[in-house]
């Protein structure tokens, strides 16, 4: 009988040590296995949602996140100049604003407008009706809205949508109805082009662009159109997707990486306590059957390959009934958390990665050994004489 | 010295545990030899030392002082894996509360130790079949411990001691949790386990169990108070 059909035994033996074993060591292991999740889930998914966008380079006045910092100053002449670079297939000024619309019943409503020259990237997602137009219908510009703007106030393509921040209020016609990567749940935004965006804004400074949405040559990579520019324009600051991402990992994201590492080594020194605390039981409760198997020759390797094999299977069973327990159980955080203000509707706190799943995996081994040393220091090291003269007495 | 081998030989041998309140002398100076087809019953009031001269004429433990050979070979200077591997090849052990594994058949409990010590599979099952059939248990075999009276437990680990063919088997009070008329039973089945061959040493508070061996030993305060080599009345 191998050490594996031995443990299974002792365990089938003791039902009610068994399910607790492994109920407790599933949910603790759910636990971490979220928690692993977290750790790089908002890294993993901005990082989809940058990429989405098509540009893998951004590009500021300052060394702060895009959309953070003052604008570029002479946008146009800087977007010129670094459209000429070889390494750089495409190069878009952006810019962002936040202007009020008439609603319906003549209420106003605050709206996040995005001024972009081109769409021909990922900017945003049609989902009905046209893009964005050169041209203007009778002197209205042209708009896209999101799914929130155009349900709330009822618009779709020929819609018109009248600015409530301007004097006179500024008329826009809806071309189609788009969805933007960073729309947050519930958030009003629409779409111009940069001229309908200086229309829409009129005191703002012309000339100038919140980012610079730029991407590199296929084949040149990243890193090459990166270095181009901080060449080219050294007063601009350029950063790549990773850059992006190592900044947020350090600053804005590093909360939930602090929350995680400290419930993931909360969840494994209880999935550790409660292993070791069922397996010394358990080996107290069968001194004198450990005893009387060593006296029958049972060697010290065999005893602890016997509780090894235990562990083992207690953490591996409720490790493995932990990961569906696990991705359930980041559905419903993961819900909750996205419902805070202001983030992007596609950003997840817990995502799903290979990655993960083998430190969730790796974890468990470790568990398993580690929760095994105490009662297999214990039942290696007993007193075989003076067990048995114990169990006799006793 | 004796014509035959012995399997096992102790002399002089002292067994000192040190505790807390001072060091307690559990045998003095013991002196036993005991040959093959010895069939020898170990008697004396509890605490004087009975179970730990069994335990170190099995090489569970190691005298204090003293030499004790096993089949000719000093125990003192063998590595704690080699006196488990005599343990396992060489000694068969009975005990007072049987120490069945509760998880495990008859047959299991009995296939156990054959398998540890890497008998064949083929091998295993007729040495199995064979053994309950000798306890006469062949019938119970699936059955768990649970499921057996005291005295099938007993046999079952009776069987279990000769499963791997010891030369020696010792037995820690085999009757002490039995009534009189099981323990006769036992009694019974290790004269038979002698007559075919095995070697015996049983401690024993039972007098009619210690009166079947053809040696009776009797311990008081640590020392063997006589070791005569009695005929079986």
């Amino acid at each position: 009988m191998s050490p594996l059909q031995f443990a299974g035994r002792s365990l089938y033996r003791q039902p009610a040590r068994a399910i607790l074993g492994l109920t407790g060591v599933a949910v603790v292991g759910a636990l971490l296995f979220d928690m692993l999740m977290l750790s790089r889930g908002l890294i993993v998914s901005f990082r989809d949602l940058l990429e989405s966008t098509g540009f893998d380079v951004r590009v500021t006045a300052t060394e702060a996140l895009p959309g953070l910092g003052p604008a570029v100053a002479d946008a146009a002449a800087a977007t010129d100049e670094l459209r000429g670079l070889p390494e750089l297939a495409a190069v878009v000024p952006v810019r962002f604003g936040g202007a009020a619309v008439e609603t319906r019943d003549k209420k106003t409503r605050q709206v996040a407008i995005i001024g972009s020259e081109t769409r021909r990237r990922g900017e945003w997602r049609l989902v009905e009706g046209a893009d964005l137009g050169d041209g203007t219908d009778g002197g209205r510009p042209d708009m896209v809205v999101n799914r929130t703007l155009a349900r709330e106030e009822a618009l779709a393509p020929g819609s018109i949508v009248r600015l409530a921040s301007t004097l006179p209020g500024r008329e826009f016609r809806v071309t189609g109805v788009v969805e933007f990567p960073f729309e947050a749940t519930g958030e009003s935004m629409a779409g111009v082009t940069l001229r309908g965006f200086t229309l829409a804004f009129p005191t703002a400074r012309r000339d100038e662009a919140d980012l610079l949405l730029v991407a590199s040559q296929p084949g040149v990579g990243t890193d090459a159109a990166v270095a181009a520019i901080r060449h080219a324009r050294p007063d601009l600051h350029a950063f790549s997707i990773d850059e992006v991402l190592e900044r947020l990992r350090h600053a804005e994201f590093s909360y939930f990486r602090q929350v995680s590492f400290v419930l993931a080594t909360i969840a494994s020194f209880f999935a550790l306590l409660l292993v070791t605390t069922l397996l010394t039981v358990s080996v107290n409760q069968r001194l004198g059957e450990v005893a009387a198997l060593r006296a029958l020759g049972f060697s010290r390797r065999r005893i602890t390959l016997d509780l090894l094999a235990e562990s083992a299977l207690l953490v591996g069973g409720g490790g493995i009934a932990a990961i569906p327990l696990g991705l359930l159980l980041a559905r419903g955080l993961d819900s909750i958390l996205r419902q805070m203000p202001d983030l992007p509707s596609r950003l997840h706190f817990f995502v799903f990665e290979p990655r993960a799943l083998a430190l969730h995996l790796g974890f468990l081994v470790l568990a398993a050994l580690i929760a095994a040393a105490y009662p297999v220091i214990l039942a290696a090291r007993l007193p075989i004489a003076a067990t048995l003269r114990r169990e006799s007495i006793s | 010295m004796s014509a035959k081998a012995a399997i096992v030989e102790a002399r002089g041998v002292s067994r000192v545990y040190p505790m807390p309140a001072g060091p307690v002398e559990a045998l003095r100076e013991v002196s036993l030899t005991v040959e093959p087809g010895d069939y020898v019953a170990i008697s004396g009031p509890s605490g004087c030392g009975k179970s730990t001269l069994l335990h170190l004429l099995g090489c569970v433990d190691t005298p204090t002082s003293g030499s004790l050979l096993f089949e000719g070979r000093s125990v003192l200077t063998m590595r704690e894996e080699e006196r488990s591997r005599i343990r396992l090849h060489r000694i068969g052990f009975v005990f007072q509360r049987f120490y069945l594994l509760p998880m495990l058949t008859a047959w299991e409990n009995v296939e156990l130790v054959q398998s540890e010590a890497g008998m064949p599979a083929a091998e295993r099952r007729a040495r199995t079949l064979e053994l309950l059939e000798y306890v006469g248990l062949a019938e119970r075999a699936g059955h768990l411990p649970s499921q057996l009276s005291g005295g099938e437990m007993q046999r079952v680990a009776i069987a279990r001691a000769l499963a791997n063919r010891p030369g020696l088997v010792l037995a820690d009070e085999p009757t002490g949790e039995l009534d009189d008329e099981t323990g006769e039973q036992i009694g019974d089945l290790f004269d038979r386990v002698n007559a075919d061959g095995t070697t015996l040493v049983i401690v024993t508070h039972n007098p009619a169990l210690a009166a079947r061996a053809s040696r009776r030993l009797a311990m008081r305060s640590g020392r063997l108070a006589a070791s005569p080599a009695m005929a079986r009345p």
